[in-house]
């Protein structure tokens, strides 16, 4: 690995150009996040663009994170989160292998089942009805169990599973392995920059969620981080008589919070993404 | 292909019980599976009946058969609402992942660790900012007065003239760009992600060979990184086909009454229909719209799906 | 690969602790039930002296965030008013933004509340769907109508569908009023405008001249608006001044008639004017796009001098908000101008029984008469509990300081830095009058907001209830979207009047509007 990267890293003409492009490209995609960091700091409330804070202070981020109610709804996140990552990733795991299985009788069936969910849905009002009639309203269950189950994830897996050559679960099976066996043993531990990559999409959409909340959970103990940030923002067209932070800033304070676990969890899922780390882990 | 003609052999040989008998830990493991999808999906669908029906949500639903589709068929404002959501989203699902993949083949040009980390990173951040958010930004960047980043730069360039500057967001002729223009900022990050790890699966003996046998960065490229991204490409695609219908958060936030004609969709057509109506809502009538969504984005998947199969000799599951 | 156990083991361990975490929650929730119906099954016997009306033991009530929620601690004012009414009650506030989806699921789910907070929508149509109690008979022969404590007939007489009456507003609902920077008007030197034409003349100063005096003639505008036109009744509060007697949708005429004030000479007027003026730049280009805070942000910045917004705390908020920016904060809550007459008032959300209720005279009594009682119950819905939202100790709130026994509002719980201003009834807008005692919070609030009100309470009329039809469910959505398609293309597009109007008949806006109005004279 050194020897290649230290071998690649003469400076070419093609190489610059990428550089100015990315550079380029970045810029754009910073510009409008820039102006969200800006306000966030600035206590005074501004329209239009600017470089700097006019009047500098931290008092946005202080009244986000000295809102004494954030605490718990931070906790609810983190444990749905987890939960509902562990619960998603086993199911698109295990639909995923399954429907690998080209000689499996009825695996048409399955797969057309599962597709078809994603196209068909009963509506809103239906949905809640089941949810209700199992006793999972007002309980983390609803938000935990309703999206765990993610067609698309799954398809997205099986695709990479098939990637995996047909030979390694030849020799497997030779060897006496059995097919749960073959998962944990070879499947897994060849896919981790899948799971990597759809962990983090349901880690994001747990994470995220607000719609499942708001119809499934009228206890606000039991309101995420997401909701709880989101009647800040939206909070703000409440008249706040006074208070040294604008509504303006707490709530441009509030987006980029949000924008925070992203940036922290995002790299530790980016080791999987390098070229090479893949096959080179399974042939040690 | 080789793969699907293998099964057939294959399956030809042995008796089904034998097969069944076989994969007896794959049902296992698939009935987790089958379970969530028949109580979270299966069981709620019996609400496609309301279609059929004038249902407010409270009393009994009163049986009206065709009714609420000869009504949505006959207004002009679900035809342009259907139009609407096929060519935004089609056309922002081809953008979006063109670009997406562009960038992650860029990416993966590059060598250096920490600016591809770092670049990588930054081109992901926005996916994570809420839509009013980022409609709230861009209103300011797309501004019709000399504080719009974009109409002072053109006036800086000479193409806009001081004093008639263009209202991108309120003009229907402008209005679409700047949508897909917003899609392509917030989201190519986020698209990367399933194409980076698809990248990360391709063994790098393949690039060495090809070096050994001289070819180009355009020919690898051409040759390994394309071909192993193109399964995932066209998995991407009709995944996203089956969704396409949904599209409402992003134009919801965008629109205004000035575009109408250039920006309503399906979603915000019912949303509209909803709220807007001054009465109750009709679920029977939404629910009847969500229905004809639905055949839709089934219809599409199938012929998307049935192309898949003629072509590579697979389709999508 | 003993990684990857390791990490799987780790997560199965995690999976276990949060399942026992999750059913735990369930648990505190089951036993916080058990404890609170004790608690009041030893505070009923008091009932008994009350008049025929039987006391429910229990009431539960479907909310939105106008009441204090969890954080902002309902939990307190649910034991005051438990205590004050011997009644055990039971709040479910879903989120503010889902409220409506909610209430539509909780409804669908048979397990209906006794009483429930409605917007006016949803009012007349739950009641036409046969949802909601009707206490036409009991508001005749309540206590509270007989009291002459309530100041003001209009609010519940609006109420009335087909002569019913399915619920009861304890507040007038407020609107806009049109808030002039003073400053700005003397550095133009003109005075408050009493007609279209001063309106004009000042709003043309603004656009011109160099009201902020910074030096630059034409850096600013006279008016900005979240919209051109509003998604709700009353539609034309934000720009009242060009609209003037222009009514967008369906109303009573004089003759008892209803009639679609879009399609009235009146309208072809008011689009000319908003044009007009969109056209010379009084009005802000942006106004399309525009979000609330959008407006409220430009205002602050001193980039316009004329805001049409709420009347009301409002005017204190946005002078705190121009001086922290260091503008100069005196606002101008003017009278409407002789074109408008009256601003419009909103309808206020309506409290209701539902028709499942058990005991709806007892819910009717007990829970939405009660807000209104002149006293303690009135107190603890427009101020919240003492020591958790207001107090009268010697104590120093928000930077402020208070003198032993002087009423003032706590600090918000939720968010720092602010204090509370009221909870479910605003104390300015309440339409019935303490008598029990004065009002505690009647000096705190500032001279900004009071003037505001005030004027606005002065002169505004509220806008008509309009009956729920089926034709309506049918046609009126799309028939808004066409009208609103067409005031933002004649204003900001240069399409003319005539041309739009044309495609309103061929789109048939004409033919479902002339439905609608059928369907509402033939009730």
């Amino acid at each position: 690995m050194m020897k290649r990267e230290k071998k690649k890293k003469k400076i070419t003409l093609f190489s610059v150009c990428l550089a100015i492009v990315f550079l380029l490209v970045c810029f754009l995609m910073i510009v409008p996040l820039w102006k969200v960091f800006v306000d966030s700091l600035d206590l005074h409330t501004a329209y239009g663009m600017k470089m700097w804070p006019k009047k500098f202070g931290f008092d946005g981020y202080i009244s986000v994170f000295t809102n004494p109610t954030l605490y718990q709804p931070l906790l609810v996140s983190v444990i749905t989160t987890i939960a509902g990552t562990f619960i998603g990733l086993i199911l698109s795991t295990f639909g995923a292998y399954v429907l690998i299985q080209w000689e499996m009788p009825g695996r048409t069936f399955i797969a057309n089942m599962l597709l078809f969910t994603m196209i068909f849905s009963g509506g809103m009002i239906p949905t809640y009805l089941v949810i209700n009639n199992l006793h999972l309203t007002n309980t983390l269950w609803s938000v935990i169990l309703v999206p765990a189950l993610n067609v698309y994830n799954l398809v997205l897996m099986r695709n990479f599973f098939e990637g995996i050559p047909v030979s390694l679960f030849e020799s497997a099976t030779i060897d006496g392995c059995t097919p749960v066996g073959i998962f944990f043993r070879i499947v897994l531990p060849l896919s981790k920059a899948a799971l990597a990559a759809i962990g983090l999409m349901f880690a994001v959409s747990y994470w995220n969620d607000y719609t499942n909340y708001k119809l499934y959970i009228t206890n606000s103990d039991l309101y995420n981080f997401q909701m709880k940030l989101r009647s800040v923002i939206l909070g703000s067209d409440l008249p706040i008589a006074n208070g040294s932070a604008t509504a303006n800033t707490v709530k441009n304070a509030a987006t980029m919070v949000a924008i925070i676990p992203f940036m922290i969890l995002y790299p530790f899922c980016q080791k999987y993404f390098v070229t090479g780390v893949n096959i080179g882990a399974v042939k040690e | 292909m080789s793969r699907n003609k293998k099964e057939k052999t294959v399956v030809s040989t042995k008796p089904l019980r034998t097969r069944i008998y076989i994969h007896r830990w794959f049902y296992l493991m698939i009935l987790p599976v089958l379970v969530f999808a028949i109580i979270f999906f299966y069981l709620p669908m019996f609400g496609i009946r309301y279609a059929f029906f004038e249902y407010k949500g409270i009393l009994e639903p009163v049986f009206v058969g065709f009714e609420n589709f000869k009504k949505m068929f006959s207004m002009a404002g679900f035809w342009s609402a259907f139009r609407n959501t096929m060519e935004l989203s089609i056309i922002k699902l081809i953008v979006n992942t063109g670009a997406a993949v562009i960038i992650s083949l860029l990416l993966n040009e590059i060598t250096g660790l920490k600016f591809k980390k770092a670049a990588q990173t930054i081109i992901y951040l926005p996916h994570f900012m809420s839509w009013v958010v980022t409609a709230s930004v861009f209103a300011l960047i797309l501004s019709p007065t000399q504080e719009g980043l974009v109409n002072s730069f053109l006036t800086s360039l000479g193409f806009v003239e001081k004093g008639a500057e263009i209202y991108f967001l309120g003009s229907n002729r402008w209005w679409r760009p700047a949508y897909y223009i917003i899609n392509i900022w917030k989201e190519t990050g986020w698209g990367t992600i399933i194409f980076m790890a698809t990248l990360a699966g391709i063994n790098p003996e393949q690039y060495e060979a090809a070096s050994i046998d001289g070819a180009g960065r355009w020919n690898k490229m051409r040759f390994i990184t394309l071909p192993a991204l193109a399964n995932t490409i066209i998995t991407v695609l009709i995944l996203n086909l089956a969704k396409i219908m949904n599209l409402f958060e992003s134009v919801f936030v965008l629109q205004n009454d000035a575009v109408v004609r250039q920006s309503d969709v399906l979603q915000t057509y019912i949303y509209t229909q909803t709220f807007n109506s001054g009465a109750l809502p009709n679920y029977g009538y939404t629910t009847a719209v969500g229905l004809v969504k639905s055949l839709v984005a089934c219809a599409l998947v199938l012929i998307c799906n049935y192309a898949s199969k003629k072509v590579r000799g697979r389709g999508i599951v | 690969m003993r990684k990857f156990s390791k990490v799987l083991a780790l997560t199965l361990v995690l999976t276990m602790v949060m399942s026992s975490v999750l059913t735990g929650c369930k648990k505190e929730n089951g036993t916080e039930e058990t404890q609170t119906k004790t608690q009041t099954q030893g505070a009923t016997p008091q009932a008994d002296q009350e008049a025929e009306i039987e006391k429910p033991k229990k009431i539960t009530i479907m909310v939105d965030g106008t009441l204090f929620t969890k954080a902002n601690g309902r939990d307190a004012f649910e034991a005051k008013w438990e205590e004050l009414s011997g009644i055990d009650l039971e709040i479910i506030q879903p989120d503010h933004d889902a409220y409506y989806d909610v209430v539509g699921q909780t409804l669908a789910s048979g397990d209906w509340p006794d009483a429930i907070l409605l917007s006016s929508t949803f009012y007349s149509g739950y009641a036409e769907e046969g949802v909601l109690w009707d206490m036409t008979d009991f508001w005749e022969n309540s206590e509270l109508k007989a009291s002459g404590r309530i100041n003001n007939e209009a609010i519940t007489d609006s109420l009335y569908i087909d002569g019913k009456l399915y619920g009861l507003s304890p507040a007038r609902g407020n609107g806009c009023i049109t808030y002039v920077k003073k400053a700005w008007l003397e550095n133009v030197g003109l005075d408050v405008p009493t007609t279209y034409d001063e309106y004009i003349a000042m709003l043309d100063a603004f656009t011109k001249g160099d009201p902020d005096n910074n030096g630059i003639d034409g850096d600013t505008y006279g008016v900005s608006s979240a919209g051109l036109i509003g998604v709700e009744a009353p539609y034309t509060n934000y720009l009242p001044e060009f609209y003037q007697d222009a009514f967008p949708s369906f109303y009573k005429n004089a003759d008892g008639q209803w009639v679609d004030g879009f399609s009235e000479e009146a309208m072809a007027g008011a689009l000319g004017r908003l044009r007009d003026a969109y056209e010379k730049g009084y009005i802000d280009k942006e106004s399309l796009t525009n979000g609330t805070s959008d407006c409220r942000n430009k205002f602050y910045e001193d980039k316009f001098g004329v805001f049409t917004y709420w009347a009301g705390t409002w005017a204190t908020n946005m002078r705190t908000n121009l001086e922290a920016n260091g503008f100069d904060g005196e606002l101008i809550p003017i009278e409407p101008i002789k074109e408008v007459g009256a601003y419009l008032e909103r309808q206020a959300p309506v409290w209701c029984v539902t028709a499942k209720a058990e005991n709806p005279e007892g819910v009717a009594k007990y829970f939405i008469e009660s807000m209104l009682d002149g006293g303690e119950m009135q107190q603890l819905f427009t101020y919240g509990v003492e020591g958790t939202h207001w107090s009268t100790k010697e104590e120093e709130v928000c930077g402020k300081i208070y003198e032993e026994g002087q009423f003032h509002m706590l600090e918000n719980l939720e968010t720092k830095g602010t204090q509370y201003t009221k909870n479910h009834i605003d104390p300015l807008l309440s339409i019935g009058n303490f008598t029990a005692f004065e009002d505690p919070g009647a000096e705190q609030v500032t001279a900004d907001t009071r003037i505001s009100q005030e004027t606005f309470n002065n002169h505004s009329k509220v806008v008509q209830l309009v009956p729920s039809t089926d034709v309506m469910s049918q046609y009126n959505g799309d028939l808004t979207t066409l009208k609103r398609e067409i005031i933002a293309n004649v204003v900001t597009q240069g399409i003319s009047f005539e041309d739009e109007m044309k495609r309103y008949e061929e789109e048939g806006g004409a033919e479902w509007s002339k439905a609608i109005v059928d369907s509402l004279n033939a009730k």
